[in-house]
C-alpha cells in the first residue's frame, strides 16, 4: 500500500468501503480497470462472489421485513426497510434496489427476489446495505444501466395482469426518473398527457420516450416527423408547436 | 485458245490499242464499240500474259500497268476539266467525269479480268475496281471534296429558301461520297453529312429565333410540321436514308426543344390558351410534334394537368358558393364534374392518343378536386346520392334509358378518383336498401347494370353484399308466394290482415338497430303466423324483426270520409293506440309503445305537426314536448282518398362514417400483418408505403391511423421494434 500514490490509496480505500472487499481484491480490481473506480466496480461485480454474502445473515434480514402472514415482503416491510436505510420510500434508489432484485411488481418482494438482489449487491447486513446506497445512486449515472432501469420500471410499476401502465403512475415514475436524468421537456410532457391523452401508457410509448429524450434536442431541431415515433410522441410535438412552446426551433 | 507464251511488249501493245480505243469512245469520238470478238482477244492476251509460269508471267507488271493507265487517264483527261469550275458547275462536271471514270474502270476490269480472278487473291492485293476507286479518290476526290461539299450545302440552303434545285444532280453527287467510302459510310458522314447537319442546325436556329418572336404557338407549330415534312422529302429525294434520324433530330432540337418553354407558355396562344379555347387540332399537332422527342411531352402533360385541376377546382368552388337548395346544388355539381370528365377524356383519346402521361395527368387532376367538395358532405356521399337520385322513382331527372345508362357509367368512372371508396360503398348500400325495401327503385335492370359496372371497376368484393341484397328481394317475392299458399291451406292461421314479409340476409344488408316496440295485438298475430310458416321451411335460421323498415296501410275513419293512410309500421303502432283511448299524453304513449324519446318525437311530429294532422295536439305548437296531449283528429279530411304520411329518416351520416372508420381499422390491421408476415423485417417508411399500396383499391389510409395500428400490434405482441434500430419492425410469429 505504501508504494501507491495518495490518489490511488484513496481509491483503494473507497473501493473497500463501498464493496466491503479486502485490500487485495481492491487492488486487483483497480489495477484491472486502470485505476478507474467505476470500471473497478464493474469488474468486481461481474465476478461471481456469492461467497461474500452469508446466507444466515440474509435470512435474518429477510425475516425482519417479511409479512407475518405471507412469505413475502409487503408494503409495511418495505416502509420499515426504507426507514432503516434512511431513505424516503419514494426515493429512486429503491427502484434501483428493485431492479437488482428483478422484482416483478412494486410494493412487494418475494423471498427469492430479495435474496437474488442482495446477493448480487454483496449485501448480507444492514450496514452493508447502507454502504451500498451511494453505489446504487451512481449506477443511475451510467447511460446503459439507466436505460435498463428505466425500461424495467415499466413492468415493475404497472399492475399485475395489465398490459399498460396507468397514467398517474406513469407520470409519477417519469418525474422521478427524469429528475435524475435531466430532461427539460418532462413537465410539458406530463401536462400534455393529462390534458390530451388520459389513457394508460403502452410499453412501446414508454421505451420510445427515453429514446426521444435521449436523441431529440429540446428545441426539436432534429425531430423527424416522418419517423417511426409512437403517435403519442408525434402528438406531443404538435402540442408543443401549437402552444408556442417550441417556436421556430427556439425553446 | 492456243497456249503460247507471249512477249510482254507485244502483248501490252495489243492491250494498249484497246485502251486507246476505249478512251476515244469515252471522249465521244466516232469510234465503233468493241465487238465481242475484239473483247475476247483482249481478254485472252491478258490471260496469256498471266497464266504462265515465270519468267513469262507478267501479272505484276500488268497489275501495275492497270493502275498507271487509270492514273494517266484521270490526270490528263478528267481532272483538268474540273479546274476553274465552281458551285453547281463544279458539281455537274464532277458527276460527268465520275460517270466516265466508272465506265473506264468497268471496261478495263473486264479486259484485265484474269488478274482479278487469281493474282489479286493470291497476292492479297486490292481488287481492280478497288484500285480504280482509290485512283479516283486520290487524284480527284481529295482535291475537290471541300468545294463539292460546300456547293452541295449551298444548294440545299437554296432549296430551303424555296428555290427549285436539281435534285438528281445532288443525288448523284452524294452517291460519289458514298462510293468513295468503299463499303463504309465514313466519307459520306465525315466529309459531307457532318457539315450538312451543322449548317441545318444553324439555319433552323436562325429561323426559330425569329419565328418564336413573331408567330403564335399554332402558327409556329404549323411551320415546324412543314419543315419536318420538307426535310423528310429531302432525304427521300437525295440524301441517304441513314441521314434521316440525325437530320430530324437536329431540326427538332432547334425548333422544338430549344424553345419548348417559350412556345408552350406563350400567353395568348400557348398550351394553356389552346386548352382554354378548345383548339383540338392545334393540340393534336402539339402532341404529334412532341411525342417523338424524349421527355418532350412532359411539360405538355403538366400544363394539361394544371389546367384540368384549375377548371375542376373553380367548378367546385362556384357551385359551393351558389345559394341553391343543398340537394340541388350537389346534384348539379356532380353533373358538371361528369361533363368536365367527358370533355377532357375526349382530349386524352383524340388529341393525345391515349398516351399514358395524359391518362395519368387527367387522373391526378381529378383526384385533386374530386375529394374536396367544399360542402359538409364528402364526395363519396355526394356520388352515392347522385346515383340514388337517378335510380329511384321520381328522381330529379326524367331521362331516357340510354341517357340513364350513360350517366351511371360516367358516375361510376368518377369513383376511380375518389379516395374514400369504401365510404361510397356504405352510403350506396344504405340508399340501395331504402330503394329496395320501400319499392322506390325505378328499374331493376338499371340497378343490376350499375352493380356490374361497379364490380368491373372495383372488384368483386366491392359489390358482393349489394348483389346479395338484390337477390334477397327476388327470393322474398318467391317466398311470399309460398306464404300465401300456406295461408290458403291453413285458414285458421290467417291473421286477418294482408301481410307481406321481406326476408333479409343479415350479412348483406346494412346493420339496423333492433327495436323492442310494443306492437298492437293485430300485428303481433301477424308476426306469430309468419314465424309459424317460416319454421316449416327452415329450423336453422333466426328471424329478427325490424319494424322501422316496414309500411302499413290503415283505414282512417274520419268524420267526413274514410281515407287510407300509408304509414310506417311505427306510425301505425302509434295511431292504433287511439283505437282504445281517446286522449293520450306523451308519457302514456311512451309507456305503451316502449319507444325511445328520439324516435317518438319524430313519430308524433310527423302525425301532428306536419302537412297532414291526423292527430291533434295540445298545446298546438310546432314542436313536440313531453307534456303534450294527443287526440285522434276526427275532423281531418283531404280531397285524396289515399295519402302517404312521410316519416323523415334519421340522419345516418354519422353512423355510416363511424362504421366505415371501424372497418378501416380492421383493414389496416390486416394489411400490416399481411405485409410483415411476408417481409419478416421491415423499416417503418416501407411498411407504411406498402400498406397504403395494398389498401389503395378501397381507400386512402391516414398515416396516423396506420401508426396507431402498428402500435396496437406491438402491444398485442404481433410486432416488435428492432433493438438496434427503433425505426425497423420485426414480425413475431
Amino acid at each position: 500500500m505504501h508504494k501507491l500514490g495518495k490518489s490511488h490509496r484513496d481509491k483503494v480505500q473507497q473501493f473497500m468501503t463501498i464493496t466491503g472487499a479486502s485490500e487485495k481484491i481492491a487492488l486487483q480490481a483497480l489495477k484491472a480497470s486502470d485505476w478507474n473506480l467505476e470500471g473497478a466496480f464493474d469488474f468486481f461485480y461481474s465476478q461471481p462472489h456469492k461467497s461474500y454474502t452469508d446466507t444466515t445473515h440474509l435470512e435474518e434480514l429477510y425475516n425482519r421485513y417479511k409479512d407475518p402472514y405471507t412469505d413475502m415482503i409487503l408494503a409495511d416491510g418495505i416502509t420499515l426497510l426504507c426507514n432503516d436505510l434512511q431513505v424516503d420510500p419514494q426515493d429512486i434508489v429503491m427502484l434501483v434496489v428493485s431492479w437488482h432484485m428483478k422484482a416483478s411488481t412494486m410494493c412487494e418482494y418475494t423471498k427469492e427476489e430479495f435474496f437474488t438482489g442482495l446477493q448480487a449487491l454483496g449485501i448480507d447486513s444492514l450496514e452493508k446495505f447502507l454502504e451500498r446506497i451511494s453505489f446504487m445512486r451512481s449506477e443511475l449515472k451510467d447511460e446503459q444501466k439507466f436505460r435498463e432501469i428505466y425500461n424495467f420500471a415499466f413492468a415493475w410499476a404497472k399492475e399485475k395482469g395489465q398490459k399498460s401502465l396507468a397514467l398517474d403512475t406513469a407520470i409519477g415514475m417519469w418525474q422521478l426518473l427524469f429528475a435524475e436524468k435531466q430532461w427539460p421537456l418532462v413537465d410539458h410532457w406530463c401536462q400534455f398527457l393529462e390534458a390530451r391523452h388520459n389513457k394508460a401508457i403502452s410499453r412501446d410509448t414508454w421505451s420510445q420516450l427515453l429514446e426521444f429524450a435521449r436523441t431529440v434536442d429540446p428545441a426539436l431541431s432534429n425531430y423527424d416527423a416522418e419517423g417511426a415515433w409512437p403517435y403519442l410522441i408525434d402528438e406531443f410535438v404538435e402540442y408543443l408547436n401549437e402552444n408556442g412552446i417550441i417556436q421556430n426551433g427556439q425553446f | 485458245m492456243e497456249s503460247k507464251t507471249i512477249d510482254f511488249e507485244r502483248g501490252w501493245d495489243h492491250v494498249y490499242k484497246g485502251i486507246k480505243q476505249l478512251r476515244r469512245i469515252l471522249e465521244g469520238l466516232p469510234e465503233p464499240l468493241f465487238t465481242s470478238g475484239e473483247y475476247v482477244m483482249l481478254y485472252s492476251t491478258v490471260y496469256n500474259m498471266c497464266a504462265r509460269n515465270p519468267p513469262h508471267n507478267y501479272s505484276q507488271q500488268l497489275y501495275d500497268k492497270y493502275r498507271e493507265v487509270l492514273e494517266e487517264y484521270i490526270t490528263s483527261t478528267l481532272s483538268p476539266s474540273l479546274r476553274g469550275k465552281r458551285d453547281e458547275f463544279l458539281l455537274r462536271e464532277l458527276v460527268k467525269i465520275w460517270v466516265n471514270h466508272k465506265v473506264m474502270v468497268r471496261w478495263l476490269s473486264r479486259f484485265f479480268n484474269y488478274l482479278d480472278r487469281y493474282f489479286v487473291d493470291y497476292r492479297s492485293l486490292p481488287a481492280l475496281n478497288e484500285v480504280g476507286m482509290t485512283c479516283f479518290t486520290d487524284l480527284v476526290y481529295r482535291e475537290v471534296q471541300t468545294n463539292i461539299k460546300d456547293a452541295a450545302i449551298v444548294l440545299i440552303g437554296k432549296e430551303r429558301e424555296g428555290d427549285r434545285i436539281d435534285c438528281s444532280l445532288l443525288k448523284n453527287v452524294l452517291d460519289i461520297f458514298v462510293a468513295v467510302g468503299m463499303g463504309s459510310m465514313e466519307r459520306y458522314e465525315d466529309d459531307f453529312e457532318a457539315d450538312m447537319l451543322r449548317d441545318t442546325g444553324a439555319y433552323y436556329s436562325r429561323k426559330a429565333s425569329s419565328w418564336i418572336e413573331e408567330d403564335s404557338c399554332p402558327e409556329y407549330m404549323l411551320k415546324c410540321e412543314e419543315c419536318l415534312k420538307k426535310e423528310r422529302d429531302r432525304v427521300f429525294h437525295y440524301l441517304r436514308s441513314s441521314s434521316e434520324v440525325k437530320l430530324i433530330e437536329k431540326v427538332q432540337h432547334e425548333l422544338l426543344v430549344t424553345y419548348i418553354d417559350r412556345l408552350l407558355e406563350k400567353e395568348h396562344s400557348g398550351c394553356r390558351a389552346l386548352l382554354r379555347d378548345d383548339k383540338a387540332d392545334d393540340l393534336s399537332r402539339m402532341y404529334r410534334l412532341y411525342c417523338k422527342i424524349p421527355r418532350g411531352l412532359d411539360p405538355v402533360a403538366d400544363i394539361f394537368k394544371q389546367h384540368v385541376t384549375a377548371e375542376g377546382t373553380a367548378l367546385v368552388q362556384a357551385i359551393g358558393a351558389a345559394s341553391n337548395a343543398p340537394g340541388v346544388q350537389e346534384h348539379v355539381l356532380l353533373r358538371k364534374i361528369i361533363e368536365l370528365h367527358c370533355k377532357y377524356m375526349a382530349y386524352v383519346t383524340d388529341c393525345f392518343q391515349n398516351h399514358n402521361l395524359f391518362c395519368n395527368a387527367l387522373k391526378d387532376a381529378f383526384k385533386v378536386f374530386c375529394n374536396n367538395t367544399g360542402t359538409d358532405s364528402s364526395s363519396a356521399e355526394l356520388l352515392a346520392t347522385f346515383c340514388d337520385d337517378i335510380l329511384k322513382k321520381g328522381g330529379s331527372e326524367k331521362l331516357s334509358d340510354e341517357a340513364i345508362e350513360e350517366t351511371l357509367e360516367n358516375a361510376v368512372k368518377l369513383l376511380a378518383y375518389i379516395n374514400d371508396r369504401d365510404l361510397f360503398a356504405e352510403f350506396y348500400r344504405k340508399k340501395l336498401a331504402r330503394r329496395l325495401l320501400f319499392d322506390r327503385s325505378a328499374n331493376d335492370d338499371h340497378e343490376r347494370s350499375v352493380l356490374s359496372k361497379l364490380k368491373q371497376q372495383c372488384g368483386e368484393q366491392f359489390t358482393s353484399k349489394m348483389e346479395g341484397m338484390v337477390t334477397d328481394i327476388t327470393l322474398s317475392r318467391e317466398n311470399h308466394a309460398a306464404f300465401e299458399d300456406y295461408l290458403r291451406s291453413n285458414s285458421a292461421a290467417h291473421p286477418g290482415i294482408d301481410l307481406t314479409v321481406t326476408i333479409l340476409t343479415t350479412g348483406f344488408w346494412p346493420s339496423y338497430k333492433p327495436c323492442n316496440l310494443n306492437l298492437p295485438t293485430e300485428m303481433i298475430k301477424c308476426v306469430e303466423v309468419f314465424k309459424g310458416f317460416y319454421e316449416t321451411k327452415t329450423k336453422h335460421k333466426k328471424l329478427t324483426w325490424i319494424y322501422s323498415l316496414g309500411t302499413c296501410n290503415l283505414s282512417g275513419m274520419f268524420d267526413q270520409k274514410t281515407i287510407e293512410l300509408v304509414v310506417s309500421t311505427h306510425q301505425a303502432a302509434v295511431l292504433m293506440l287511439f283505437n282504445t283511448s281517446d286522449r293520450l299524453s306523451y308519457s302514456e304513449i311512451m309507456d305503451q309503445l316502449n319507444s325511445t324519446h328520439e324516435d317518438l318525437v319524430r313519430l308524433l311530429h310527423s302525425l301532428s305537426c306536419a302537412k297532414y294532422k291526423i292527430l291533434s295536439k295540445q298545446p298546438d305548437t310546432k314542436t313536440i314536448s313531453r307534456s303534450d296531449y294527443f287526440e285522434f283528429n276526427s275532423k281531418f279530411t283531404n280531397k285524396l282518398r289515399r295519402i302517404k304520411i312521410p316519416l323523415p329518416p334519421v340522419d345516418e351520416k354519422k353512423k355510416i362514417v363511424e362504421d366505415v372508420d371501424k372497418d378501416r381499422r380492421y383493414a389496416i390491421d390486416a394489411a400490416i400483418v399481411r405485409v410483415m408476415k411476408t417481409r419478416k423485417v421491415l423499416g417503418y417508411q416501407q411498411l407504411v408505403s406498402e400498406c397504403v399500396e395494398q389498401l389503395s383499391q378501397t381507400f386512402k389510409p391516414d398515416i396516423k391511423a396506420i401508426k396507431k395500428q402498428i402500435e396496437d400490434l406491438i402491444t398485442r405482441e404481433f410486432l416488435e421494434r428492432d433493438e438496434e434500430n427503433p425505426n425497423t419492425f420485426k414480425y413475431l410469429a
